[in-house]
């Protein structure tokens, strides 16, 4: 196995050498990363839950100390959950907050409270996309730079992932797999969507690759033939899967010949992959794209993979109209999936090695449209995990207000803490050295690196 | 029948010249290489720039048309299916033959002239689909939707409309009705009405109907309440601008993105303008209660004055004056979205984009976009003229400009299933339409008409596949953000299925069946309906394939045409429509 990861390394390295002008650079860092891990014979996993829409932060992680909840309700009104509805979801931390502030999860995560209570979920207050630190009166007067695009979904779905806005070409769930990737006997396994097409997981070497719930999809079912014809077949691979001249033809070319390539390996593999009889939540996408990202876990080993990226993802978050309708269904469904996932990694025996986050595009207005919140910024975000520091917040409780010290306008956090610390406190639990951490998450350095870790993992 | 043999060099005397348009004159210069001076440097570069960055232009030298009388040239069928692969569907041999006999200009022309047969809404009423046992399903849907794609002969408008549908986005997942079939489809059919209309036009109707009323959340949405602290919803206000109209950043005239100190773009606007304007967007709603039958989802919303914000409104540098009822409040903003610059070449360029190529120029950008700005009759957003300008443009039709490496787009899944179907004359016998869903990534499409999963639609204007030569090269391919290593084999398995089948909507072969004796003249054929443009290499491998399957063997002929179909469907060459 080190033998073959060696091979790899030095195959990949070759390949970042031509990686045009910061090729040296990069390759440099690369190695620091890469040569840990081949000596690594552990296993980890990073799990990316994005919530896409915009998850309401407000209605996710609720203000429950009486004055706190006050303020909430008021500026919340008609869409505000009622107080005596989260009492079984308050939460307990080990060490209480300042001021005697408090929070409960929805209702509808109460699947989780067990977890928190058990140190394995920690609850992260005000995180979102910034550039550098930035105060409300950077904001007010703009005399620093913010995160393009603010508010825009998919602009800041992609900085949350990638640092960059729409069309960025790499993101640090990617970027961390170019680091380690040469750990995995097979480098295209270390970053797997089994959500369609995510920047996240695509870095500059590292590839995505992505599978449905149920894994690969096998061509024809593997027939031999084609129309009753071996050679239809056989010129159906050739053509689908040959380099062409035309770039757009050669990429789709490269995704089939992946695909084909991969596609034998992972699903035998998963054929003998233990069954497992964590209960199974029904009709719950996010369940079904988590039980697919633990069973190719429990197959780890016998695709080579130390270091796996896994990004999974629950849509229909953007409810700027009927939240109190809505919003609980999705709550639910996030609640019994990671409550699923978490005691599916227990059952496989790895469930300190695997740390799962969410995401989110941005964090919702406080202030209520009637029916519904608008786009925000800062979010309350969870991490699950057996190496989690659980049963506890970390950054800065908000000030509850409408143009308050902590937002921007009617309840649109400011982040206190960015989504590059958030990330590096993952990343350096991952693996990745704090010397290449900037290769991962460009704007760390704007950062002093004594907060790069926040540790919550 | 070699493609040789129907080109019509056709020297007419310079009376019959000038009894031809303007266009047609054009056209047919264009068509001739001497007059276009370009390399495939320049277009790389083109190409980079029209990726999103400051680029200068690169030169695309037109010389003007010469003095002598014009030779006109009527378009071979292998040209003609690659027009129609931009401006239709797809293409029937009947489609390929009529464009083939009278030329680009004249087949505009005449798709300008036609008429819709029947819109989505009449036709569920027709087939019985607004019984009140349907208000709270979505029965009878796909099967209008892909009876429409694939049965009508209005070509043009269909492929422009569902241009226009992957821009101005409504998905019957997101609507939250009652009816949401006849909600979704009375919104498809304004866009397939208004496909030559006016953009402005189009914008006032989208800005009304009940299906965007729903989509982005506006319809029953109030003035800001004191006593509540409860503001107005900003969703269709941030969308409006950002997806339909304007975007975030601001453009030059040619698509380029404008930037200010340190390189970094100009934005467009600031939060303040959407909540400014979200008050725009107060006190609509349906213009009936009468939920029994589908109808009030096709008429324009009303708005009721006591829940519509009479407080001042300004964004984008206007101000609406207090007291502004909500249909003057609409008129005004939309007066002012629709002047500002970013219209043209933000429309502009994306109508290129689903229509011809991913990373048009900035010149050809800049040429459509001068004749959205004006049609020459001093009317801005004239769509007929536009269309027009982005078919004919010598990017288009050139055929040494689509050799570029970076030249074409990945045809959209839809797409190529209606190409399929409208090459080999695949109906629905009984006239079910049954092929249902098709946005299953595992083993359908990826992708299904009218049900896109949000307003930003399947795949966005600006994605590029990230860590691949593309992105690499400075360019995006939208289409790409739905081919993944799942959709790119359920795709070939679906149509594996497909090609095939003998249901109720199924292809007739007998055309082709009369060709398969020689897989030459076979293939020839497939490559042609399909608009494949395949390759000598490709169509040797591809007839090696068939000619394995003897032709005299049981089922030989059908197995013949089922391999050259599937074969041409999955290769590359025919998914990036060049």
């Amino acid at each position: 196995m080190i033998d073959q990861s060696r091979r790899a390394f030095l195959k990949r390295a070759a390949a970042l050498g031509i990686v045009g002008g910061a090729g040296p650079f990069v390759m440099n860092l690369a190695a620091i990363g890469e040569a840990a891990a081949a000596t690594a014979s552990d296993y980890k996993a990073l799990v990316c839950i994005f919530l896409f829409g915009g998850n309401d932060y407000a209605n996710t992680v609720i203000p429950y100390d009486q004055a706190s909840y006050n303020l909430y309700a008021t500026q919340r009104g008609s869409i505000a959950l009622a107080r005596d509805t989260l009492t079984a979801t308050g939460l307990n931390p080990a060490a209480p907050l300042a001021g005697g502030r408090q929070y409960a999860l929805h209702p509808n995560l109460a699947p989780l409270i067990p977890l928190y209570d058990a140190n394995r979920l920690a609850v992260i207050l005000n995180v979102g996309s910034l550039v550098q630190p930035t105060s409300k009166t950077n904001y007010t007067n703009r005399s620093v730079p913010l995160p393009p695009k603010l508010f825009s979904h998919n602009d800041q779905q992609s900085y949350w992932q990638a640092s960059n806005p729409e069309g960025a070409t790499s993101g640090w769930g990617g970027r961390i797999g170019d680091l380690l990737q040469s750990g995995n006997g097979s480098a295209a396994l270390t970053c797997i969507s089994a959500s369609g097409n995510s920047v996240y997981l695509s870095g500059r070497s590292a590839i995505q690759y992505a599978v449905t719930t149920t894994g690969p999809i096998p061509l024809l079912n593997n027939a031999t033939t084609l129309f009753g014809s071996a050679a239809g077949m056989s010129a159906l691979r050739g053509l689908a899967t040959s380099p062409r001249t035309n770039l757009f033809e050669n990429e789709h070319a490269t995704v089939t010949k992946r695909s084909l390539d991969l596609q034998a390996q992972v699903t035998a593999s998963l054929a003998a992959a233990p069954t497992l009889t964590t209960p199974f939540p029904a009709n719950n996408s996010l369940a079904d794209q988590l039980r697919i990202v633990a069973r190719l876990i429990s197959v780890s080993q016998e695709l080579g993979a130390k270091r796996q990226v896994f990004f999974v993802s629950l849509g229909g978050f953007d409810n700027h109209d009927s939240i109190l309708t809505t919003h609980p269904v999705l709550m639910t469904r996030v609640g019994a999936a990671m409550r699923y996932f978490h005691d599916a990694t227990v059952e496989l025996g790895v469930a300190d090695r695997v740390t799962s986050f969410t995401g989110s595009d941005f964090g919702r207005t406080l202030t209520s449209n009637a029916n519904g919140s608008d786009h925000g910024w800062g979010s309350m975000h969870m991490v699950m995990g057996g190496a989690v520091n659980g049963r506890a917040f970390y950054g800065t409780p908000p000030v509850i207000a409408n143009n308050g010290p902590d937002d921007v306008g009617q309840g649109r956090l400011l982040p206190s803490l960015s989504v590059d610390q958030y990330a590096a406190t993952m990343a350096s639990w991952f693996g990745v050295a704090n010397g290449s951490m900037s290769t991962v998450l460009p704007n760390i350095n704007n950062y002093n690196p004594s907060s790069w870790n926040q540790g919550f993992v | 029948m070699a493609d040789g043999e129907l080109i019509r060099n056709t020297e007419r005397g310079p009376d019959v010249a000038e009894e031809l348009k303007g266009e047609e004159r054009r056209s047919a210069v264009l068509a001739l290489p001497p007059e276009i001076t370009i390399t495939a440097a320049s277009l790389a570069l083109a190409s980079c720039g029209g990726g999103g960055g400051g680029a200068a232009p690169a030169p695309v030298v037109v010389a003007p048309p010469p003095p002598a009388p014009p030779v006109i040239v009527l378009p071979t069928r292998t040209e003609s299916a690659r027009f129609l692969s931009q401006a239709a569907m797809g293409s029937s041999r009947a489609d390929v033959e009529q464009v083939a006999a009278v030329g680009y200009t004249a087949w505009l022309d005449q798709q300008f002239a036609l008429a819709r047969t029947i819109g989505h809404w009449d036709w569920l009423v027709q087939a019985g689909f607004n019984d009140v046992a349907n208000r709270d399903n979505e029965a009878g849907f796909d099967p209008v939707m892909w009876r429409q794609l694939i049965a009508s002969p209005d070509q043009l408008r269909v492929r422009v409309g569902m241009a226009l549908l992957n821009m101005l986005v409504v998905g019957i997942g997101g609507v939250a009705a009652s009816w949401r079939q006849f909600v979704t489809t009375a919104y498809v059919d304004l866009l397939m009405d208004g496909a030559f209309g006016n953009f402005r036009t189009l914008l006032t109707n989208i800005s009304t109907s009940p299906a965007m009323g729903y989509y982005l959340t506006f319809l029953g949405n109030r003035r800001a309440n004191a006593a509540t602290g409860a503001v107005p919803d900003e969703n269709y206000a941030r969308e409006l601008m950002q997806l339909f109209t304007i975007g975030l950043v601001r453009l030059n005239p040619d698509g380029t993105v404008q930037t200010g100190a340190g390189g970094a773009p100009v934005e467009t606007y600031t939060q303040d303008d959407i909540t400014g304007l979200a008050r725009v967007f107060t006190g609509w709603t349906l213009d009936s209660a009468d939920n029994a039958t589908p109808d009030r989802m096709r008429r324009p919303m009303i708005n009721v004055a006591a829940n519509h914000e009479s407080g001042v409104k300004t964004f984008l540098g206007t101000t609406i004056p207090a007291g502004t009822n909500g249909a003057d409040s609409l008129r005004l903003a939309l007066d002012a979205i629709f002047a500002h610059p970013n219209v043209a070449p933000f429309v502009s360029k994306q109508l290129i984009q689903h229509l011809v190529t991913s990373n048009p120029a900035p010149a050809y950008v800049a040429r459509v976009s001068a004749v959205f700005e004006n049609n020459g009759s001093g009317v801005k957003g004239d769509l007929r003229a536009v269309v027009r300008a982005i078919l004919l443009d010598v990017e288009a039709r050139n055929e040494a400009i689509a050799g570029a490496t970076s030249f074409g787009k990945l045809r959209e899944p839809i797409n190529r299933l209606v190409g399929w179907a409208r090459a080999f004359g695949a109906v629905s016998a009984s006239g079910a339409w049954g092929i249902g869903d098709t946005s299953s990534t595992s083993n359908r499409l990826g992708q299904s008409p009218g049900r896109s999963p949000s307003v930003f639609n399947f795949f966005r204007p600006g994605y590029t596949p990230p860590n691949t030569p593309i992105s690499s090269a400075g360019l995006v391919a939208p289409e790409f953000q739905i081919a993944n290593e799942p959709s790119v084999i359920a795709y070939i398995n679906y149509m594996a299925g497909l090609v095939p089948s003998t249901a109720d909507f199924r292809a007739n072969y007998a055309d082709m069946v009369a060709l398969a004796s020689d897989s030459n003249n076979l293939l020839n054929e497939v490559d042609i309906l399909l608009g494949a443009r395949l390759s000598a290499a490709t169509k040797t491998t591809i007839r090696a394939a068939i000619d394995a399957i003897s032709f005299t063997a049981t089922n030989g002929p059908a197995n013949r045409v089922y391999t050259a179909a599937l074969l041409t469907l999955a290769s590359p060459e025919y998914l990036v429509q060049k």
